[in-house]
């Protein structure tokens, strides 16, 4: 199924903006995620406290629902599904 | 630092030879010590103590303007007429040293809702000040002609701003510091906005650093007042050095090592474009739509990619979340994310050099550019939707850069829109298309996909804004930690907390990005080690408290009741229509009748005589 990923600030200084991962039927937001860091190895420090544990302040949106309320990282994939991956951000 | 200083506040200070005339107190606990009072009426000035029982009660900055302008006009006040006052005043921590320390307040009425509001800039003005000399500025009264207030080294004057009126808040700046011959000297003035008195009018400092939010720009037009200057070398010193260092270096260890900090200074506050555009809550076209597909072209990322020079801080700061860019030649700083959204996506432009433009362009103008792209955009619904015989489209980026000059100077349509989408669409007939609590116009998060942030939009207490409380930060960023932006609960108390705290730092003249890394204790911590008030983190939230209260009550006398605790109807009843959030308006109800209640307040929403008893009030 293909999934289309967007990530932006500094994790485009490890990747392209955006590309699109054909993952096997069932795959997960964490299997995307370890996908990914195997592509582009320095998203895993910047993803990753230790594995399996997302750093404070990273955000992953499915869809644009934050998958801290979904259920995390074994959150499950369909076709077509937008994941977007922020650093931490702020503002005001 | 011997233990007595902490307890008999009269011995913190010490008498210094000022420069001339005026014999100066040198206070050692993190204020100046004085207040100038202008009465621009009578061309009178006056230099008075800072009263001590005003530093434990309301700290500065915020609090100290809110008291203040509360003891002296009445809600019947004309907002501009010589009777309403305006107050500049900084913190305890302005300028103390401490990184982001920095900030100052304009207090008055607000021309745009008549509420009693305060506004917030940073740069170095607020450092300046008491540099100068002064913990605030108090303006009353109503000049004949031009002028600008002088404060330098303890004294203040009035002076002949006659020369400068008529010019833009960059070219004022230049010419006073050209003619004073003191590259030194920060300028806080008016552009051609706030002369012609726009109610979005801003004040701005330095060129481009704005308190920006309720038409105080105004406030200074309907006095005639220009600007105001600040110079000197007046020493400023905190009550317990050792203990103060100690803070301040591991709050500066927290900044450092925040993650939102740090892409602040990477990005600049535009960075959150993309993550709010991702959580389809970015207001679009006048609130129409929440997500564009565009929103990247006008991204803190794609500035940093093309038109940024360089990030650039306030005083002792160490994010610099400010950005000094460059278009097609011209030099200017921003756009911040409220402006970069409010001047882009919302009036539909996606074009970053465009959208720099507008930005550069209203703070020349001294024009509130959140207020100010607000207001064309609802023009532009209104126009499309063919409420308007003017031809004013979403997407056209030179409309929007005519139609800001044309508000500036008040010419055409522009002197309309000068007032905010409020008037402008209540007298086309049309007020549900003004996207405004309490008449002042909403920034940058659409509400409908964000529970407790809508709630904070519904109850602050100077009408529509985002700082008075941040709830972005728990809803959408994740700090201090993940709240649902979906569902209600637990959000009122959450809500109280943060418009508790953000007054207090408001009043201590902190910068409010602090609080992605900092906690009340460490506030109280700082402010403690700065004043020698032995201040903890639950007074420094009860500070903030009777802040909001001393507001809430003045904007309640001047007829704001509960039935205006709420938000457009668009928001109400007008489901979002896209991406995760799809279906969902905001709910007013349980929340408000929560948040009152955890505010000690009445069902109707007025404070209760035991709260007022419990503030002191």
């Amino acid at each position: 199924m293909k999934i289309s990923i967007r990530v932006f600030a500094s994790l485009r200084d490890f990747m392209v903006p955006s590309l699109e991962l054909n993952l096997l039927p069932g795959a997960t937001v964490g299997a995307l995620l370890v996908e990914l860091c195997r592509m582009y190895p320095p998203l895993d420090t910047a993803i990753f406290q230790s594995p399996g544990t997302v750093r404070e302040f990273v955000n992953i949106l499915k869809n644009g629902r934050n998958i801290h309320f979904l259920d995390g990282l074994v959150t499950a994939l369909q076709e077509g599904d937008v994941i977007a991956i922020f650093p931490p951000v702020g503002g005001g | 630092m011997p233990l007595y200083w902490l307890f008999l506040p009269a011995l913190r200070a010490i008498f210094i030879k000022g420069k001339g005339k005026y014999l100066a107190v040198m206070h050692m606990d993190a204020y100046v010590g004085t207040i100038a009072f202008a009465d621009l009426t009578l061309g009178r000035v006056n230099v008075r103590p800072y009263p001590d029982e005003m530093k434990r009660k309301y700290l500065g900055g915020r609090g100290l303007g809110t008291r203040m302008v509360a003891d002296a006009i009445t809600p019947e006040t004309d907002p501009l007429g010589p009777n309403n006052v305006l107050v500049l005043a900084s913190g305890p921590l302005t300028g103390s040293g401490v990184p982001l320390g920095s900030r100052y307040e304009v207090s008055t009425k607000s021309p745009l809702n008549d509420m009693l509001i305060s506004a917030n800039s940073g740069g170095v003005f607020g450092w300046k000040m008491k540099k100068a000399g002064f913990d605030a500025l108090v303006v009353t009264g109503k000049a004949n002609t031009p002028v600008y207030v002088y404060l330098n080294e303890g004294t203040v004057e009035i002076r002949d701003a006659r020369p400068y009126w008529g010019t833009t808040t960059g070219e004022t700046t230049e010419a006073l510091k050209n003619d004073l011959e003191d590259k030194d000297a920060r300028v806080a003035c008016i552009g051609p906005a706030g002369e012609r008195l726009s109610r979005i009018a801003c004040i701005i400092n330095e060129s481009s650093r704005a308190a920006g939010r309720g038409g105080c720009g105004a406030v200074m037009g309907s006095k005639n007042l220009k600007a105001v200057v600040a110079t000197g070398k007046v020493p400023i010193r905190v009550a317990n050095e050792e203990r103060f260092n100690v803070v301040k270096d591991r709050i500066r260890k927290k900044i450092e090592e925040n993650g939102i900090c740090q892409g602040l200074h990477n990005y600049g506050t535009a960075i959150l474009i993309n993550i709010i555009n991702e959580n389809f809550i970015l207001p679009v076209r006048n609130f129409q739509k929440s997500h564009a597909k565009e929103a990247d072209k006008v991204s803190g990322e794609e500035m940093a990619r093309t038109i940024l020079k360089r990030p650039k801080g306030c005083y002792a700061c160490i994010v610099q979340c400010g950005r000094v860019c460059e278009v097609d030649g011209q030099p200017g700083e921003g756009p911040e994310y409220g402006s970069d959204w409010a001047l882009g996506p919302d009036c539909g432009v996606f074009n970053l050099k465009s959208v720099a433009k507008a930005g550069f362009l209203c703070n020349e103008m001294g024009l509130d550019t959140i207020s100010a792209g607000a207001t064309i955009a609802c023009a532009m619904e209104m126009s499309e939707r063919g409420y308007l015989q003017e031809k004013i489209r979403f997407g056209d980026e030179n409309a929007v850069l005519n139609l800001l000059k044309k508000m500036g100077y008040r010419e055409g349509i522009g002197n309309e829109l000068a007032d905010g989408s409020y008037r402008f669409a209540l007298h086309h007939g049309h007020p549900e298309l003004s996207m405004a609590v309490k008449k002042q116009e909403l920034p940058a998060y659409d509400p409908r996909g964000l529970q407790g942030h809508g709630l904070a939009y519904a109850t602050s207490v100077r009408g529509g804004d985002h700082v008075y409380a941040y709830l972005i930060s728990p809803e959408v960023l994740g700090a201090p930690q993940k709240l649902d932006p979906y569902t209600s609960e637990g959000k009122a108390g959450w809500v109280k907390t943060f418009q508790d705290l953000s007054a207090a730092i408001d009043a201590s003249g902190m910068c409010l990005f602090t609080s992605f890394a900092l906690g009340a204790d460490d506030y109280a911590d700082l402010i403690a080690a700065a004043t020698g008030m032995p201040i903890d983190a639950r007074e420094l939230l009860q500070i903030g408290e009777r802040i909001w209260n001393v507001q809430k009550i003045f904007n309640l006398k001047v007829g704001y009741t509960k039935k205006d605790d709420t938000l457009p109807d668009r928001l109400l009843t007008e489901p979002l229509k896209e991406g995760a959030p799809r279906g969902r308006v905001w709910q007013r109800e349980p929340l408000l009748d929560e948040y009152y209640h955890l505010r000690g307040w009445s069902e109707e929403g007025h404070p209760t005589p035991q709260k007022l008893a419990e503030l002191g009030l």
